[in-house]
């Protein structure tokens, strides 16, 4: 992995307003870079803000203060460079397979010249034979392949997945990150995932960064060595499970009440 | 016993109002076509909210569903050739006032207020989808507009064509009010033909059939509509 930085996000604060008229700090002082190839994961409880902060990358929302750079230039709008996969639901529902995945070819006028990367990208992410199905015909975690097929077909050079396994069950999940890996190990495009789930980024990441909330801040960036392919039942793995998880009890949570008999 | 109505003089005024049936249906067409334009335009500027068009977008929508559509049509046949005239001798526009055909005001008339309903209706259609379809659209490399045109458009017409079709029977019936300026239509016409053997009961019934008709093609002809772009929610789920 060369250590070559891609994105830098740079003193990044974002507030907004709640349906109560609250306002709410997403982000506080976000300071972040994220290397070019590298599988990074931001971890942390609901209202943490990760997904702001992954918004905000994909040029989606802005923020307003600091700023986010991809190789040296500031987002401002999204754009296919920084392809998004969203939690679900997020493909065209009255388009077929096929045609979601080729929307963003036909938008920017290059479908002609790239048209067999469609069928290339159906049969990479398993869908043989489900090209012409709707979305509403083929299962969650399909559709969550669907909508990175998607993505990935215009040649990100990042690839920011928020929380795309969320809603799907478990062996689902656990395929999808295979293939994931896969996708990622081939192109070496760089990945930065949204997640809450512990054994899912260390099973994916290079590094992790651990988020808390009220106000939105990032409190710890670990560094994952273990080798690839990774073993869920590792020792190694579960330590650093359990390691994550105190971490997490520690920094989210009110001290423990101490009880004297 | 004489009958009530006279079947007869029914069956043989059937032609000549069926003659003008396509003025009824040019009408409706013209003015269904701009007001799509009007509606589609006035709906995008009060949701992108963009500054002075949208507050005169709301008034327009304001006023045209606050006032009479009869009101309306003489505003637009009297006030319009008074405006044109003024422009006329002071501007030194030159435009012959009098040649103007009366359909013309009637087409005005019509698509402005046809137009502000719509925009409701198309409003409400573009806010029913998901915001992530327009995020996801703009993150694949779709421009505003093409997300607008290929992601949401179609979406939004799946959930705007019942209440459109409503606004197409709502315009077909109000036409009958082109008379008032004397543009012969299948009112104009029946009117006309009454007058002439003071028959009137037996010609409105056949206008009101006919109306009747028409307007069941078009019920008919939307709820097919409505199945075709709902087509792709057809077939089994896995």
């Amino acid at each position: 992995m060369s250590q070559e930085n891609l994105l830098e996000i740079v003193s990044v604060d974002r507030t907004y307003v709640d349906t109560d008229d609250n306002t709410v700090e997403a982000l506080r002082d976000i300071n972040l870079t994220v290397r070019k190839g590298e599988f990074l994961t931001i971890i942390g409880p609901s209202g943490c803000g990760k997904t702001t902060l992954l918004r905000l990358i994909a040029g989606l929302d802005r923020p307003e203060a600091g700023e986010i750079l991809l190789a040296g230039e500031k987002i401002t709008a999204p754009d296919p460079q920084r392809g998004y996969v969203f939690q679900q639901g997020s493909l065209f529902p009255w388009l077929t397979v096929e045609k979601n995945i080729a929307a963003g070819l036909k938008a920017r006028g290059v479908y002609q010249e790239n048209k067999a990367d469609v069928a290339q990208f159906i049969e990479l992410i398993g869908l043989h034979g489900f090209a012409k199905s709707y979305p509403h015909q083929i299962s969650g975690g399909m559709a969550q392949r669907v909508a990175i097929a998607r993505t990935l077909i215009n040649r990100p050079v990042a690839l920011l997945l928020d929380e795309p396994m969320g809603a799907l069950d478990t062996f689902s999940r656990a395929d999808l990150q295979d293939k994931l890996l896969e996708l990622w190990e081939n192109d070496g495009t760089t990945m930065v995932l949204v997640t809450h789930d512990v054994d899912e980024a260390i099973y994916l990441s290079d590094r992790i960064v651990i988020m808390t909330p009220r106000p939105g801040k990032i409190s710890e960036i670990l560094d994952v060595h273990l080798p690839r392919p990774r073993q869920r039942g590792d020792a190694e793995f579960m330590a650093l499970r359990k390691n994550l998880l105190e971490k997490f009890h520690l920094a989210s949570s009110m001290p423990q009440p101490e009880y004297a008999i | 016993m004489k009958p009530i109505f006279d079947i007869q003089f029914m069956i043989s005024i059937v032609p000549e109002i069926l003659k003008v049936v396509p003025v009824t249906l040019n009408i409706t067409i013209v003015s269904m076509f701009f007001a799509i334009i009007v509606g589609l335009i006035s709906a995008l500027v009060r949701i992108y909210k963009i500054p002075v068009a949208c507050q005169i977008a709301s008034t327009y929508l304001s006023f045209m569903r606050g006032t009479p559509l009869l009101v309306q049509i003489y505003l637009a046949y009297y006030g319009i050739p008074k405006i044109l005239d003024y422009a006329h001798t002071y501007y030194g526009w030159n435009i012959d006032v009098n040649g103007i055909p009366a359909i013309v005001f009637i087409y005005f008339a019509f698509t402005l207020n046809v137009g502000a309903y719509l925009s409701e209706t198309i409003r409400a259609a573009i806010q029913a989808i998901d915001k992530g379809q327009m995020e996801a659209a703009l993150s694949i490399g779709m421009t505003t507009w093409q997300g607008l045109r290929r992601i949401i458009f179609p979406q939004a017409l799946a959930v705007a064509l019942p209440s459109f079709g409503n606004t197409v029977i709502s315009l077909i019936k109000d036409t009958s009010l082109a008379f008032m300026i004397s543009v012969v239509e299948m009112m104009g016409q029946a009117k006309i033909l009454g007058a002439r053997g003071l028959q009137f009961f037996e010609v409105y019934i056949v206008v009101a059939l006919i109306y009747w008709i028409i307007c069941i093609i078009v019920e008919r002809t939307v709820i097919r509509l409505e199945k075709r772009v709902k087509q792709f929610e057809r077939g089994r789920s896995i």
